[in-house]
């Protein structure tokens, strides 16, 4: 954003160097006495992009508004017009800090929706947040820090995937079914009443109920256990 | 240029909407009333008054280099290529707002009969007050905190205050003081005083027009100096 100068290291995007980047901080503030449509109208000559005002407040649900004073608003309608002014010119790239800090359940909801939306239309949307259900339900790709250090990253669903398990609860085993189950797959774990999937057992899950109905075993629970972003962040972060 | 016009419209407006826009205006009909209070001739009108809008100029400029200062500033800062460009809006947001000032008090007091001016001579003020408020803007931006760097504008706040002092004393100075001491006061201080005291008396001649581009490049070494500060420093905003 060129507020703060870095001591080292560039910022690219597959190679490209960044230059449109639309930015949310984590506590927003605003010039109390403009309305929003003016506000963003300023914003938008100042781009140089086409002033569609109402464009950007509808996309951001703050059509109505648009001649509310700023220092009139809420927080959550504040946040939105953050939003919108991030939008502003379409950036390739969104920085957004905490978006959904201190938003009703609603808001955090039309959050969400809108850095989904983004996604789809192909933006990089990087997603600075200790909410982490938040995260798990928007992030395809997760990076940890901790004392400004990265400490881990790589793909959220692989991530999550990775200490997860498929818990199988069955009527008592026929004698032997245990150790034959244990000895097809690595990665199960059978015991009187209940069958664990590990690691890549759980991708021959099918073939495993399939055993255990044709011995005559009646499969009572099926359950998916896996770790949640926050193990894995305390995981990663606790020395 | 586009956009330090849009910058210099916003920090004027948002200036006018707040309560430090009273300052430029009480300022500016406290001096008219009490200057002019026994009437003026042209060429105290061009000293009295150049010295009295340059120094409305000089605050007004203060007042907006604080407002954009504030945190809620950064996306109109993010959206300039150069940072030099604010410190530009703020110089002709200033000297804006003083054309006016001076313009109000001119002519409010024309019409009461306290003020006389020769025409055409009188438009001798244009270039004249022109170069002391570019001066008195420009000196504003070293002196604000949005520059400083590593407490700067205080050390430059004591200079400023500290030459005015010393030329408060000149005289003494002169008497008693080192040579070289009253030498430096008049070399610094005499584009100013020459060009005002030329003015006045209506000489508009080689040393005028020196004196002129000397204030002139003042101006242009302390919007540069303010420039040089601003452009590498690591903005974090007060709330």
């Amino acid at each position: 954003m060129g507020f703060i100068f870095p001591d080292a290291g560039q910022i690219d995007r597959h190679g490209l160097p960044v230059t449109g980047i639309g930015y949310l901080p984590e506590r927003a503030f605003y010039p109390p006495r403009f309305s929003i449509r003016d506000y963003l109208a300023t914003l938008s000559r100042l781009a140089g992009v086409p002033p569609a005002t109402g464009t950007l407040l509808a996309q951001v649900g703050l059509e109505a508004a648009g001649s509310r004073r700023l220092g009139a608003c809420s927080r959550g309608m504040l946040q939105r017009v953050g939003l919108a002014q991030a939008m502003l010119g379409d950036p390739g790239l969104l920085l957004l800090d905490e978006p959904a800090l201190g938003l009703d359940p609603a808001g955090q909801k039309f959050m969400r929706e809108q850095i989904l939306a983004l996604h789809r239309a192909g933006k990089t949307v990087i997603l600075s947040s200790h909410q982490l259900d938040e995260v798990t339900r928007v992030c395809t790709h997760v990076a940890v820090l901790s004392q400004g250090r990265l400490i881990r990253s790589g793909p959220l669903e692989a991530m999550l995937a990775e200490r997860s398990q498929v818990v199988i609860t069955t009527s008592p085993l026929p004698p032997g079914l245990d150790q034959e189950l244990e000895s097809q797959e690595p990665g199960v774990s059978a015991t009187a009443e209940q069958v664990v999937l590990f690691g890549p057992a759980i991708a021959h899950k099918a073939r495993i109920l399939r055993c255990l109905i044709d011995a005559g075993v009646d499969v009572r629970r099926l359950s998916e256990e896996r770790v949640t972003l926050e193990e894995v962040y305390l995981e990663a972060t606790t020395p | 240029m586009r956009r330090t016009w849009i910058v210099a419209r916003f920090l004027t407006r948002d200036l006018f909407l707040s309560l430090s826009g009273v300052v430029p205006v009480a300022a500016a009909a406290t001096f008219g009333l009490i200057a002019f209070e026994y009437g003026m001739d042209q060429a105290q009108f061009f000293t009295v008054a150049g010295l009295g809008t340059g120094t409305i100029c000089l605050v007004t400029a203060l007042l907006l280099a604080a407002r954009a200062n504030h945190a809620w500033f950064y996306p109109l800062l993010a959206r300039l290529p150069r940072r030099g460009e604010l410190l530009a809006a703020i110089v002709l947001s200033s000297m804006g707002i003083t054309a006016l000032l001076a313009l109000s008090i001119a002519l409010g007091n024309l019409a009461a009969g306290r003020l006389t001016l020769d025409m055409p001579s009188a438009l001798w003020l244009l270039p004249t007050w022109f170069a002391l408020w570019l001066l008195a803007g420009a000196l504003a931006l070293p002196l604000a905190a949005l520059t400083s760097r590593g407490g700067s504008h205080l050390a430059l706040w004591v200079l400023f205050a500290a030459l005015l002092f010393a030329n408060d004393q000149k005289s003494r100075l002169l008497s008693d003081g080192p040579e070289w001491a009253a030498r430096l006061l008049t070399v610094v201080f005499w584009p100013v005083s020459t060009l005002l005291s030329r003015a006045s008396a209506g000489v508009h001649d080689l040393s005028y027009s020196l004196t002129l581009l000397l204030t002139l490049a003042y101006g242009l070494l302390l919007f540069v100096l303010a420039a040089q500060l601003f452009h590498g420093k690591d903005l974090l905003w007060s709330e």
